[in-house]
């Protein structure tokens, strides 16, 4: 106890503290019923520990496992402003009495604490065990309509998946180990410095293990066969979780992972891993085309965003830090938006397929707007942030290395492709007219209009000048 | 001697691993897994790592087997209704399978030394202990997170709502 | 590699890979919900054996305090497993995977 508030006085790790408790504090609401102010209380807490952790002492070793440097330190507050972001979009689907509020934000905040462990461990235990705490919760998220066959579905694949990745994940770990010695980040890289260019064939064998099992989590092709089916059956903000919070944590921690430790080796996984960003590019955008559904387009969009991100893991340098904030961030703000934006619509029209946002644009006027701006950012085209995203992105690869030039030709591909499906939705939109039925006249309540105003406010003003991010000192 | 143990005892664990996945009865996979579980119980010891052996023995064939043959007993799945796969399906899976562990015997290090592994003091409870509490302090508080959620999660999934009853 | 045979690291590797093995493809091939997750913790004590034979390996403690994280959320990632299953089987009366097919696998 007397180490925990030194910790705490020494402003180390309070955000994981803060959120914990939060998460204890959820899970009582039921029974001490306080459960209206939850949302409140969680939406205070959240805040606070986005505060704490702007103040974490910088390059503090706790325990040595974790390791708070500005690259800790910024990713995790752009994880936790995205959590924010999520509880305030969420609300409506956890007052609608379907889901127990209390349960499913503790679930949420636990997950949380994992993926802030992602973004800031030094140690492989800790890879590992920030993996398993934002994974196992998110299991149960996705069931958590348990009348739905299509739920349960979702949560069984997603666990499945889940458990074999692990698996996966670990056996590559323990040859790292078997052949360094070490679970220590940095003392794996002096290993693989010192060894040089003599490396044993089981150091190799457990990179490519483990990037096996981080594909998996991140839905890189091959290994993307769940995503899919998992974004469709769990319910839409789950889903919407998934999609940013979850890949965004996950890919924090791959890039900390391989930027850290593998860099020395990465003759060995460079040509592996640029093969699975192209094959990942070029199935979501061109299986994304041929979807009725636009929460399963997203699902395969949000695939073949994977493959973008993963440029900069390929790229492991200190411009690629800036990237992948960048990126994360444009994705993450942009994919909220639909997401909110799509619950909405299929709560009016009781469908998710594209014929439901026919007409939108005369029923709901600010809907469209919203959705067509954050299509735009998905798709990469000025003056949204994603489009500044992807220029960065694309930039910093071709400038590092001129030999990938291929690989922002598939990408670039890629992008023309993306535009046509989510094109389609804003034409669905504005295209045609026809004739309104008065329910789906039903407006959505004010605080959302505020809200989504807030979100596209954020994508276009960070568009306009994104040197916001880049002006991070040594991320 | 030791390798002769470790031979019946590899040759014990890769058995039940087959029964496991051959079999069409879970309760015979279940009870080919226990074997599995204890024959790695029995390598455990071979690598002087006691304390190991004791707590794969109690954690695995204790706790999560018997949660396995619980679910199978209150379902009441000892039938083997599964329709099999395609036979192309198992083909192309078994390659898979056989592919992976080539990959993994490349993994070899040729050069090592051929000497048998015996540990020295290291898999004591005192020595594993004394590691636990004082350099993985850290991971063994963060892992009560995990089991508060993956609690949270299994009487969330198993009750009813309380609007259904 | 006479020594594959005995209790030395490669013996050891060779029965890890090939236990982890078998856990894999019985998760490819079966289709029963139970023995999926059977071949899955297979697959997990596999990890588990190597992870032992390195630390006694190396000499170094660490490897064996992994494989107790390991134990730890297997049983908490295999009590979730059941309780999905649990479900399942209540809304569909069935344990096989091919009797969730409402989302196009």
């Amino acid at each position: 106890m007397s180490k925990l508030k030194e910790n705490f006085n020494d402003k180390k790790m309070t955000a994981v503290i803060i959120l914990s408790c939060l998460g204890i504090v959820s899970m009582l609401a039921d029974i001490f019923s306080y459960k209206k102010a939850l949302w409140y209380i969680v939406l205070a807490g959240v805040a606070g520990a986005i505060v704490a952790n702007l103040n974490e002492k910088s390059n503090a070793i706790i325990y040595d496992m974790l390791l708070t440097d500005n690259y800790a330190i910024w990713f995790s507050t752009l994880i936790l402003a995205l959590v924010l972001l999520w509880f305030m979009v969420s609300k409506d689907q956890y007052e609608s009495g379907v889901y127990n509020s209390s349960d499913n934000y503790a679930l949420i905040l636990f997950a949380t604490v994992g993926a802030l462990i992602l973004t800031s461990f030094s140690d492989l235990t800790m890879m590992f065990l920030g993996i398993e705490i934002l994974s196992i919760p998110l299991f149960i998220l996705a069931g958590s309509n348990k009348k739905d066959v299509s739920s349960n579905e979702a949560s069984l694949k997603y666990f499945l998946a889940g458990a074999f990745a692990s698996g996966i994940l670990l056996f590559g770990i323990t040859f790292i180990y078997g052949s360094t010695g070490t679970f220590k980040l940095d003392k794996i890289a002096d290993w693989a410095n010192a060894a040089g260019s003599n490396l044993p064939a089981l150091f190799y064998t457990g990179i490519l293990l483990v990037m096996v099992g981080l594909a998996f989590k991140v839905s890189a092709a091959p290994f993307h066969f769940w995503t899919p089916d998992v974004y469709q059956g769990s319910p839409m903000f789950v889903t919407a979780f998934m999609a940013t919070i979850v890949k965004g944590a996950a890919f924090a921690g791959f890039f900390r992972l391989f930027y850290t430790s593998f860099t020395s080796a990465s003759g060995s996984w460079a040509l592996i891993l640029s093969i699975l960003i192209a094959a990942t590019i070029l199935t979501g955008n061109i299986i994304a085309v041929y979807q009725s559904s636009v929460k399963r387009m997203l699902a395969y969009s949000s695939i073949a965003q994977a493959g973008y991100i993963l440029l900069t893991v390929l790229l492991s340098n200190q411009e690629a830090k800036y990237a992948l904030l960048l990126y994360i961030a444009s994705y993450g703000v942009s994919t909220i938006t639909a997401f909110t934006v799509l619950y909405h619509v299929e709560k009016i029209k009781g469908t998710d397929t594209f014929e439901s946002f026919t007409s939108l644009s005369q029923t709901h006027p600010l809907l469209s707007v919203v959705m067509t701006i954050a299509m735009l950012s998905l798709a990469g085209i000025p003056p949204t942030i994603g489009f500044f995203a992807k220029f960065y992105l694309f930039s910093s690869v071709l400038k590092s290395n001129t030999s990938y030039l291929w690989l922002i030709m598939v990408s670039v591909a890629g992008s023309l492709v993306s535009v046509y499906y989510y094109f389609r939705v804003i034409i669905a939109m504005y295209g045609q007219h026809e004739p309104i039925i008065s329910s789906e006249k039903k407006q959505i309540p004010a605080f959302y209009n505020v809200l989504l105003l807030l979100l596209v406010c954020v994508i276009i003003i960070l568009g306009m000048m994104p040197d916001v991010l880049m002006s991070i000192d040594n991320l | 001697m030791e390798q002769i143990i470790f031979i019946i005892l590899s040759l014990a664990a890769i058995i039940s691993a087959l029964v496991v996945i051959f079999s069409n009865n879970p309760v015979y996979s279940v009870l080919s897994l226990v074997i599995t579980f204890f024959s790695i119980a029995g390598h455990f010891v071979l690598l002087n790592a006691q304390f190991l052996a004791i707590v794969n023995v109690i954690v695995y064939a204790g706790a999560i087997m018997v949660l396995f043959l619980f679910v199978i007993m209150l379902l009441n799945l000892n039938k083997s209704s599964e329709p099999s796969a395609p036979l192309i399906m198992k083909v192309a899976s078994s390659v898979a399978g056989g592919l992976l562990f080539i990959t993994l015997l490349g993994a070899l290090r040729q050069s090592e030394a051929s000497a048998g592994l015996s540990g020295g003091n290291i898999g004591s409870v005192e020595s594993l202990g004394r590691t636990l509490f004082t350099n993985f302090l850290f991971p063994f508080e963060v892992s009560s997170v995990l089991f508060l959620s993956a609690m949270i999660g299994a009487v969330m999934l198993g009750k009813k709502n309380l609007k259904d009853s | 590699m006479k020594d594959l045979f005995t209790n030395s690291l490669n013996g050891y590797i060779l029965l890890s890979s090939l236990l982890f093995c078998i856990g894999v493809l019985g998760v490819l091939i079966r289709k029963n919900i139970i023995i999926l997750f059977m071949s899955i913790e297979l697959m997990l004590n596999a990890v588990n054996l190597l992870l032992a034979a390195f630390s006694v390996h190396h000499n170094n403690p660490d490897g064996q305090v992994f494989v107790f994280f390991i134990m730890a959320v297997a049983a908490a990632e295999i009590t979730v497993g059941l309780a999905i299953l649990v479900m399942i089987y209540r809304n569909t009366g069935s344990v096989s995977i091919d009797a969730l097919k409402k989302l196009k696998w």
